[in-house]
């Protein structure tokens, strides 16, 4: 073992781990790290998706409500699925900053 | 040419700003005309006015509605908070109440100008119309100077959105840490605010996600600290009558009548406002202004279908319009909108040049769509003039007119009756003997008794199985009320079939556009 090479690599490893550390810091804090116009896309189609299925949902496993769809419920299904067609819009722009 | 064009934009822009001017002239004589009444002028002001003295004395409003005085508020305490100084030098009034709200839409309008200036290239003209514009609207002119927290929160959600668009791309730590300090003091003022917040986390989010979640940390905290406060405060009635008991019924047909009111009062801002957005989200960058239009817009109209609810609900929409319709007028008229790839037939100079007479036009038109006036006194030769006629008590016009299901039935000045009205009930309350049971608070305020119940307050906990009242049924039955006020009949059932069997109209009187039902005890014999 060469004199001091524990010393240096401990010394490198600590150099590694706190440059990627600040790397991570400094990318989740700088200028380009943002969300993509597809990410945004991707996001709003999942939730669009989600909440249309939920809101449906409620009327199947809620057996013992009465009335099917009510007002409240359409709005809400209507606003679900234009999240959902926005989101599959945005998605073919790709890495564009949303 | 180009001179020629210039001189026709600059009287287009006068014209625009002078109707516009105008509008706001009637908002301050409304404004006027309305601070000093010392009763109720839209339903449920009062018990606003009895929180704020409540606070005044370092007592919470939200209380055990089963003990006497069967009171408690479902309102967030800033705004009363704000008041509650004024209750100690000049006790309760409505005043103050009503001077903060029509001094808070003074705010919005400057902050919304001052937002209009700073990101869209510095127009002075655009930017003071823009202002002006949020005046105009007949939903803000209504509620601006009430008795309500509702003006308050919008004032404080609009400073906040102001700030943060301003300081978040520049990492501003102060800028930040104070639109978001403004956006929980926007939470705490009315709960609707929570929309904007989820505006501002999200448009943060997307910007610089890392960021955001640290910041979005902290200020959940912060809220979740006053909360935890208030409940703890309040021993747990802050979360029963805040929360639990503020969820009403949808009315689907209220939500389409407002969103179509909306479009057709605001239409000629919205659609600009929209187009801008759309341009944002396809071809650059998202702003927080687009986000919280879509937002504001979207939930907030929504939420204008409870029950309770109704077109103040699309006041923060509005100032979001204002804002971004604004911002887009600007950018054209100075040529520095870029156009989407597909539209690069139309340059920008040559929108520009359409845009010089478009623009005041639209604003005029806005003017125009969104016009409120009285039509008799000095008004009547301009009412003439543009060939209107009082539409709502003879002697004021409202081009929204009142047909809409939740849209605010008021805005016309009150008249020298109203306020003999007024005093002849409060004259009745003191007269009687006995608790009074007023559904109205204001008169019970000015006749010196106690402020007893608030009744949508009772009917929202009797709707989530929150309220039995028996002890206030008792008093109702052995008839120890000596006078009880009704308007707008907003109790529980149980109450409203008690005060039915126990208690008989005497007569009614007609205030402000509304009768006040009197009613004294039945003979002890009948029923």
């Amino acid at each position: 073992m060469i004199e001091g090479a524990e010393d240096i690599a401990a010394s490198a490893l600590r150099h590694f781990t706190a440059r990627r550390l600040s790397n991570k810091l400094w990318v989740m804090d700088g200028e380009e790290t943002t969300v993509s116009k597809r990410q945004l896309g991707i996001a709003l189609l999942f939730v669009g998706l989600l909440g249309f299925s939920a809101i449906l949902a409620i009327d199947i496993l809620d057996v013992g409500r009465q009335g099917g769809i009510g007002p409240a419920q359409t709005v809400a299904l209507l606003v679900m699925a234009a999240t959902a067609v926005v989101g599959l819009t945005l998605i073919p722009l790709g890495d564009a900053p949303a | 040419m180009k001179r020629a064009s210039s001189r026709a934009h600059v009287a287009a822009m006068t014209a625009a700003g002078a109707a516009l001017l105008f509008s706001f002239l009637v908002y301050v004589l409304y404004a006027a005309n309305l601070i000093g009444f010392p009763y109720d002028y839209d339903q449920g002001e009062g018990f606003e006015v009895h929180d704020s003295v409540l606070f005044s004395q370092g007592q919470l409003p939200y209380r055990d509605t089963e003990i006497y005085p069967f009171y408690a508020s479902n309102y967030p305490p800033l705004f009363h908070v704000m008041a509650a100084p004024f209750v100690w030098f000049f006790g309760p009034a409505y005043w103050y109440g009503r001077l903060l709200g029509f001094l808070g839409s003074l705010v919005s309008a400057a902050a919304i100008a001052y937002a209009v200036y700073r990101d869209g290239g510095r127009n002075r003209w655009i930017a003071v119309v823009s202002g002006l514009a949020f005046l105009s609207s007949n939903f803000v002119y209504h509620i601006g100077p009430l008795f309500r927290q509702h003006t308050m929160m919008v004032t404080f959600e609009t400073l906040a959105i102001v700030m943060l668009a301003g300081a978040y791309p520049r990492r501003d730590k102060r800028g930040i840490a104070g639109g978001l300090f403004l956006l929980l003091c926007a939470g705490y003022t009315k709960q609707l605010a929570a929309i904007s917040a989820i505006a501002a986390v999200a448009w943060m989010f997307i910007r610089q996600p890392g960021r955001a979640l640290r910041w979005t940390l902290a200020f959940a905290c912060a809220g979740a600290a006053v909360f935890l406060w208030l409940n703890i405060a309040s021993g747990g009635e802050w979360w029963r009558q805040a929360i639990v008991a503020n969820v009403n019924v949808f009315i689907a047909e209220q939500a389409i009548g407002l969103f179509i009111l909306w479009f057709k009062l605001h239409g000629l801002l919205l659609i600009p406002a929209a187009l801008l957005f759309v341009y944002e989200l396809y071809v650059d960058r998202l702003s927080l202004y687009g986000i919280w239009f879509v937002a504001a817009s979207l939930l907030g109209g929504i939420a204008s279908g409870a029950w309770g609810a109704g077109d103040s609900y699309f006041v923060t929409s509005i100032a979001a319009i204002c804002i971004l319709s604004g911002i887009f007028f600007a950018r054209i008229l100075a040529g520095v909108q870029v156009m989407p790839r597909r539209l690069h037939d139309i340059s920008a100079a040559k929108l520009s040049a359409v845009a010089m007479l478009a623009v005041p036009l639209l604003y005029l038109g806005y003017a125009r769509a969104t016009l409120k006036m009285p039509t008799d006194g000095a008004f009547s030769h301009i009412a003439s003039a543009l060939n209107i006629e009082g539409n709502v008590r003879q002697s004021f016009y409202d081009s929204a007119s009142f047909m809409v299901g939740g849209y605010a039935r008021i805005g016309y000045p009150l008249t020298a009756e109203d306020w003999a009205a007024g005093a002849e009930i409060a004259r009745l309350i003191k007269e009687s003997d006995g608790a009074a049971l007023s559904e109205e608070a204001g008169f019970s305020m000015a006749a010196g008794r106690d402020v007893i119940t608030n009744p949508t307050q009772l009917r929202n906990l009797d709707r989530a199985g929150l309220f039995k009242g028996e002890e206030l049924l008792g008093m109702i039955e052995r008839r120890e009320f000596g006078i009880v006020i009704l308007r707008a009949l907003f109790y529980p059932p149980t109450v409203l079939q008690a005060l039915d069997g126990h208690y008989e109209l005497s007569h009614r009187v007609h205030m402000n556009g509304f009768d006040y039902n009197i009613l004294y005890p039945r003979a002890q014999d009948s029923r």
